[in-house]
């Protein structure tokens, strides 16, 4: 009898079993593939760590220079610092940088340098982890670059500057620990010694300097922060710890992995959904024999094993094939880590760790049946043995009456009712759809986020159609000030404003001074959207970013005070509000025009306008990169692309994977359900034909019921990924200093573009499932 | 009097396995007059059930032909013949075949509102005689689970009748009631089929048959003999008097 339910089970569900199999196997292929790639990054970023040995602080300064003090500082705080070196930037403009077919690199908000290989530590590494080794005439190009211009190795570029004219072949890409990542705004290309001597001599760069400390292990990095700034030592760029590097560079990586496991988590759910569907379609057929088994004294746990060595035994299959095809899935996922960090992925920690995967789904999926199972508890010899089905059930209220339908015909009402009366079997589907949608639209709105104007509010800026960014070169002053003269006078502009960002030193929550970035100007002109209070309006007042004004930052609150130092002289600012910002590592801050520029350590001009409508973006912004050699003009959107780099690609194929899953998923769970349904209904659909309806009418009461579920489906699904996943999303970009994300939910998209294809996609589904077969003897089911 | 129904070499096979065939129904020849009460009689197996379904049109015959009320009906679309069944015919089961999430009275209104057109208050009044008539009309709002074989059996008959059918089939309709409910259903068949309404029933009850007015005999598939008595009338006849004579009969046709 325990085979004959067993063998049962899997001819009445062959499609059902497979199903459940297939998505079993899907599961611990992602979950797995993912394990396996956060085992990668974890292995590849330590190897990368190893080989690239990268600095504890960095920091970052223009202007004169006397190695002399960093020395002196160094032997001070020796019990600290291990060694340190210092590294000279020739920083170039992506303008002057010529490659291709007369293209330029003009335009990245990325800061160009060429430097020569450290000696010491912070090592610029070729693609297997190797100290570069760049000869005369060649060079190596971060990683980002070569993606970004399709550069190929044997390729040259150009470097023309003032009087300087120089062709390199590229020999090498340059995989950089600290600079990798588009979330760091400079990039190191690596040159030989000779060629950057004749570099210097021949005066084609900017000058930059690259003050890096590396630390004994137990060494207190805030402490030697904190006196090198009381030291006075030159800081007028960004001081960087070593570990927002590592985050840096992980991010994207990581942000895939937990996407994929959360696609996998849900196939777990469906798996679960296929199971109970299974078992709720079959156990009133199985009812009989479980009751007789019950009878002739069999237990109730010998009676559950038989069903439960069935799913342990699908899960052990489907643990095993997916896990050995996770190896061969995650080369699809790890292309990206395999550039970026560590191209030679043979760790063994993945092999160990990625057996979470097929462990983790086997628990769940046996621990899911366990629970379905109990519904054999509750089956009663004597119940099941009497053959009425119709004594069993308790007594309901009786809802829907015919005579109460005003709108719709008899067949549709009666399967719009039937959604309502057996809600417990439609639920699964209710789920699935609301899954669904999710899948779609989510991935969707945060697309739609990121390529919004919109979006600069999590940048930290107001919206406007253009920007021009002018870094620090020996003319930026008179530049900034020639420009501001233009602009004045430029009909096509209808308003522009001018930030300055330099760098100050404040005091932090433990009472010692810091570096913090504070940009001043008019915010006015462009507003923003605060998170919390207002833009700094007047003298006295400062906004900080999210993450500047959380714990891990100044620790301050709408109202409080900021001590900052200005001119050698101390002033307290207050706090007038708090904006979200994910831009130079989420710690930046405003202020008014009144604060004063700190003219040692001005980091970049930045002016934002407006232009008049009707005047063409593209033609304005060309005029203004070429009369500003060494700016950089965008738009917003370009801005925003370039900051968040490849992310907007990742997000563009998860959209396109999310649609793909959810409509497989929803017609794959659909076209189950529906055949579960219809034959779990057989003889009450025999029933209804006897008494005259057609193959149609019956049709009709199905699609109704299985339609309204769709769209009710479709609204919740929409609705909890518009109110859910703002919370979600929120929630993962806190770390990065937006805690607040409103989705941008473009209207046409949310509400009928993608409701629209899954209706057309899923109804299309139900309307060929829905057919009731007229071929057999109506007689067969109907009599006893 | 005219024809309603009428068989003429109505086979049935089914098929068992590749070359295995069931030959059910072996060249029927029948006929059945409108306002007539035929039972169906043999022993269990006989095809009794099989040929109520194919002469009915609920099941396609293997060859032959089935004319209901002049017209051949073994030929017609699943449509057409669902068509038939909702406008001129009425099953009633020994499993009864309610929809198990309508009430009481729904289940019997459902074969009216199928249609368009149906005037939905007209219909509940007819539900309701009917309910009245077959004595349930307290039960009407009633779930399934909430009434006896025999209140459920006269739902199905209510059912059976809401669109005025031209003929009752009836698969031992009493088959699984105690002698009393077959005594009252019997009882109301009579009353529906003095009104005109053409009944059809199988049973192996002597009683039920008793009530009716031609007994066929089955076995093994093939019609092996018929008696035709009068209608029964309750006043008139002595019911113990036709069982015997029935007994008898069946006993000469090797029962
Ligand atoms: N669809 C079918 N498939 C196989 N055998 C059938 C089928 N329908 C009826 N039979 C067989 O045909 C014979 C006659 O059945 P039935 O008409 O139900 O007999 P009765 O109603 O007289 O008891 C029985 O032996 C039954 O097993
Ligand atoms: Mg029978």
């Amino acid at each position: 009898m325990f085979l004959k339910i067993v063998k049962n089970d899997f001819l009445r569900n062959k499609i059902v079993t497979t199903t459940v199999f297939v998505f079993i196997t899907l599961a611990v292929i992602l979950a797995g593939s993912a394990i396996n790639n956060i085992a990668n990054l974890i292995q590849g970023m330590s190897d990368l760590q190893k080989s690239a040995v990268p600095a504890d602080i960095t920091v970052m300064h223009a202007g004169e220079y006397e190695q002399a003090e960093i020395d002196q500082f160094t032997e001070k705080y020796s019990d600290h610092i291990e060694t340190q070196e210092t590294m000279i930037l020739q920083n170039i403009d992506g303008s002057n940088i010529h490659f291709g077919q007369s293209q330029t690199m003009a335009g990245t908000i990325q800061d160009i340098s060429f430097v020569v290989q450290n000696k010491k530590f912070d090592f610029i590494l070729d693609l297997y982890n190797e100290k570069l080794n760049v000869k005369e005439g060649f060079v190596a190009v971060p990683i980002y670059f070569m993606q970004q211009h399709d550069l190929k190795i044997g390729e040259t570029i150009t470097v023309k500057s003032g009087g300087y004219e120089k062709e390199f072949v590229i020999s090498d890409h340059a995989r950089d620990f600290e600079m990798n990542s588009s979330l760091t705004s400079s990039k190191r290309f690596v040159i030989n010694q000779n060629d950057y001597d004749e570099m210097i001599e021949m005066n084609a760069a900017e000058l930059e300097y690259l003050i890096e400390f590396k630390l004994f292990e137990n060494g207190d990095s805030a402490a030697v922060q904190s006196a090198y700034i009381e030291a006075g030592l030159p800081a007028n760029g960004p001081m960087i710890e070593g570990k927002i590097f590592t985050m840096f560079n992980a991010m994207s990586d990581m942000a895939v992995a937990i996407v994929i496991i959360f696609i996998s988590i849900l196939l777990i759910v469906i798996a679960s959904l296929c199971i109970r569907l299974t078992f709720l379609a079959t156990i009133d057929e199985d009812i009989r024999e479980i009751g007789v088994m019950k009878a002739i004294g069999i237990s109730k746990t010998d009676i559950k094993k038989v069903y439960l060595n069935k799913y342990r035994f699908i899960s052990v299959a489907a643990g095993i094939i997916g896990y050995l095809l996770s190896f061969a899935a995650v080369n699809l996922l790890n292309g990206n880590m395999r550039l970026y960090i560590s191209s030679d992925l043979s760790g063994s920690l993945k092999y160990v760790l990625s057996l979470i995967a097929p462990l983790l789904v086997y628990f769940l999926v046996v621990m899911y049946c366990q629970q379905v199972l109990k519904r054999i508890d509750k089956i009663s010899a004597v119940e099941a043995l009497r053959s009425d089905i119709m004594k069993h059930g308790k007594i309901r209220k009786y809802s829907f009456p015919l005579l109460k339908n005003k709108f719709f015909s008899t067949n549709i009402y009666i399967g719009l009712s039937d959604v309502w009366k057996r809600f417990k079997l439609y639920r699964l589907l209710f789920v699935i759809f609301i899954v669904c949608t999710f899948i779609v639209i989510l991935p969707l709105n945060i697309y739609n986020t990121m390529n919004s104007p919109e979006f600069s509010t999590y940048m930290g800026i107001g919206k406007h159609d253009m920007r021009i960014d002018l870094r620090r070169t020996d003319s930026i002053t008179e530049d900034f000030n020639r420009l501001q003269n233009e602009l004045q006078n430029d009909s096509d502009i209808e308003k522009y404003a001018a930030y300055i960002t330099s760098s100050y030193q404040v005091k932090n929550a433990e009472g010692s001074w810091d570096f913090i970035n504070i940009e001043i100007g008019d915010f006015s002109v462009f507003p923003l959207k605060y998170l919390e209070g207002k833009a700094p309006e007047g003298k006295g007042e400062i906004s900080l970013s999210f993450a500047n004004a959380s714990k891990d930052g100044l620790n301050k609150k709408v109202g409080d005070e900021v001590t900052v130092m200005v001119g050698g002289e101390e002033q307290t600012l207050s706090v007038t509000g708090i904006y979200q910002d994910i831009t130079n590592g989420g710690k930046t801050a405003k202020a008014h025009t009144s604060l004063g520029v700190n003219e040692e350590a001005v980091l970049w001009y930045i002016v934002s306008m407006d232009l008049v409508q009707g005047v063409d973006k593209h033609m304005k912004m060309e005029y203004y990169q070429n009369a500003y050699d060494s700016a950089q003009v965008n738009d917003i959107k370009e801005y925003t692309v370039q900051t968040l780099g490849n992310i907007i690609d990742q997000m563009s194929t998860i959209v396109i994977g999310g649609i793909a899953i959810a409509l497989i998923i929803a017609v794959l769970i659909t076209a189950l359900f529906l055949r579960m349904l219809l034959s779990k209904d057989m003889s009450q659909i025999a029933i209804m034909r006897s008494v005259g309806l057609t193959s149609k009418h019956i049709k009709q009461q199905y699609m109704a019921g299985t339609m309204m579920v769709l769209i009710l489906g479709i609204i919740v699904g929409v609705l909890a990924s518009n109110f859910l996943g703002e919370f979600l999303v929120s929630m993962a970009m806190s770390s990065m200093g937006a805690a607040k994300i409103e989705l941008v939910n473009v209207a046409w998209q949310t509400w009928l573009l993608c409701p629209l294809a899954l209706i057309i996609v899923v109804g299309y589904t139900i309307s060929v499932c829905c057919k009731v077969t007229v071929d057999d003897d109506l007689s067969v089911v109907l009599r006893s | 009097m005219s024809k309603i129904l009428e068989a003429r070499s109505m086979n049935k096979k089914v098929k068992l396995g590749k070359d295995n065939e069931l030959h059910i129904l072996k060249d029927i020849n029948l006929e059945v007059e409108k306002g007539e009460f035929v039972s169906v009689m043999g022993p269990s197996g006989s095809g009794k059930s099989t040929l109520l379904y194919n002469i009915s049109g609920m099941d396609r015959i293997t060859s032959g032909s089935v004319k209901f009320k002049e017209r051949e009906i073994s030929s017609l679309k699943e449509e057409e013949l669902a068509k038939i069944r909702l406008e001129s015919m009425g099953f009633i089961f020994q499993d009864i075949n309610l929809l198990k999430n309508l009430s009481l009275i729904d289940n019997v209104m459902f074969p009216s509102l199928v249609s368009k057109e149906a005037d939905k208050s007209a219909v509940y009044q007819k539900a309701k005689e009917l309910l009245k008539m077959t004595g349930i009309e307290k039960l009407a709002h009633n779930n399934i689970t909430q009434g006896s074989g025999g209140q459920l059996q006269r739902v199905g008959i209510c059912r059976a009748l809401i669109n005025n059918p031209d003929i009752i089939f009836g698969d031992e309709p009493t088959g699984a009631l105690d002698s009393k409910s077959t005594e009252e259903i019997m009882a109301i068949l009579a009353e529906i089929n003095k009104k005109g309404t053409t009944i059809m029933l199988v049973t192996h009850d002597v009683k039920v048959a008793a009530k009716t007015e031609r007994i066929l005999f089955m076995v093994d598939g093939n019609l092996v003999a018929q008696k035709k008595m009068q209608k029964y009338d309750a006043q008139l006849d002595d019911i113990k008097e036709r069982e015997e004579s029935i007994m008898k009969w069946l006993v000469e046709n090797g029962f």
